[in-house]
């Protein structure tokens, strides 16, 4: 077994309430748009901003998506995930990976069918760039 | 040949990726990430799922999945159940209560384990004496359930081999009647 080495990073407070001021922008600009989290890759939510739902839930549901994602891009040789999209019937939900140096996170984004998935991928990724280097 | 699915679950730090490990003929599939809970020491935990192959002497094939162990992916529990010939459940005897923790998941799987054929693996019992193999079985017989409860350290190959034996006794038994 591992040696259990216990050497846990601690997110700055200043990246948490960076999370939490862009997640609630996100939420009240862009259209469609109906819950912004982001986690902790073991699925702790950190910063929220929603319309419904239970922020926790999201957490740990994207923390197993960008997981099994993970591995299936290292199976194939792809290097690092970057996002997933679930497209549904009724709207769709993007889980994107936050890159650090200290806690890698994960934003999920859920948004109904009034929302442009162009758009919303692309606040993903401006969203991602903004915590990787905060 | 027939293939079984069986999938390990149990409390963080149980040592379900270390078991499909110990036993997996192909490369595990593992999906851990680094831990951030204070509450826990381990360096990394599994969040999605752990994924091994077994083939038995029979020529019978084994898919090993195992669940992350913490209660918020309680989602991916039932998923990762479907299908389903049996389950293992891995306890940590040094946690501060093992048979609580036994509790969380006799109840996470209650529907499925009226049905479906489970036993119990006890980790680091000769350092954790207490509790012993027969308070497994009383907290098992709380819930009505009748499963053999073994002492196995997970590292290695033939304990985890002899709780898929004890499984695969078990199915056997449920499948064409004892």
């Amino acid at each position: 077994m591992e040696s259990e080495r216990v050497e846990k990073s601690v997110l700055s407070p200043a990246v948490k309430v960076l999370a939490e001021r862009e997640a609630a922008r996100l939420l009240e600009e862009v259209s469609g748009l109906t819950a912004v989290v982001v986690a902790t890759v073991d699925g702790f939510d950190i910063a929220s901003a929603m319309r419904e739902g239970d922020a926790s839930r999201v957490a740990a549901m994207a923390s197993s998506i960008s997981a099994i994602s993970g591995v299936v891009s290292q199976e194939a040789h792809l290097g690092r995930g970057k996002s997933v999209t679930i497209d549904t019937e009724a709207g769709f939900a993007i889980v994107h990976a936050v890159y650090r140096p200290d806690i890698d996170l994960v934003i999920n984004l859920i948004a109904d069918g009034n929302a442009i998935l162009g758009q919303v991928a692309y606040q993903a990724t401006q969203f991602a760039k903004t915590l990787a280097a905060a | 040949m027939t293939e079984y699915k069986i999938l390990f679950t149990g409390p963080m730090g149980a040592g379900k990726t270390t078991a499909i490990g110990a036993v997996s003929e192909t490369p595990p599939v593992i999906t851990d990430v680094a831990n951030t809970d204070p509450g826990h020491g381990k360096p990394r935990t599994t969040v999605g799922l752990d994924f091994g192959q077994l083939t038995l002497a029979t020529g019978d094939r084994v898919r090993l999945f195992g669940t992350p162990g913490q209660v918020r992916f309680d989602f991916l529990w039932q998923i990762l159940v479907r299908n389903a010939l049996g389950l293992i459940v891995l306890c940590d005897n040094s946690r501060p209560d093992p048979l609580a923790d036994l509790r969380v998941y006799l109840e996470g799987f209650a529907a499925e384990l009226k049905e479906l054929p489970c036993v119990i693996g006890v980790g680091r019992l000769p350092g954790h004496p207490a509790p012993g193999l027969e308070d497994y079985a009383d907290e098992l017989a709380r819930h009505d359930l009748v499963l053999p409860v073994l002492d196995v350290d997970v590292r290695r190959r033939a304990d985890v081999t002899l709780l898929i034996d004890t499984l695969l006794a078990q199915i056997e038994a449920s499948l064409y009647g004892e």
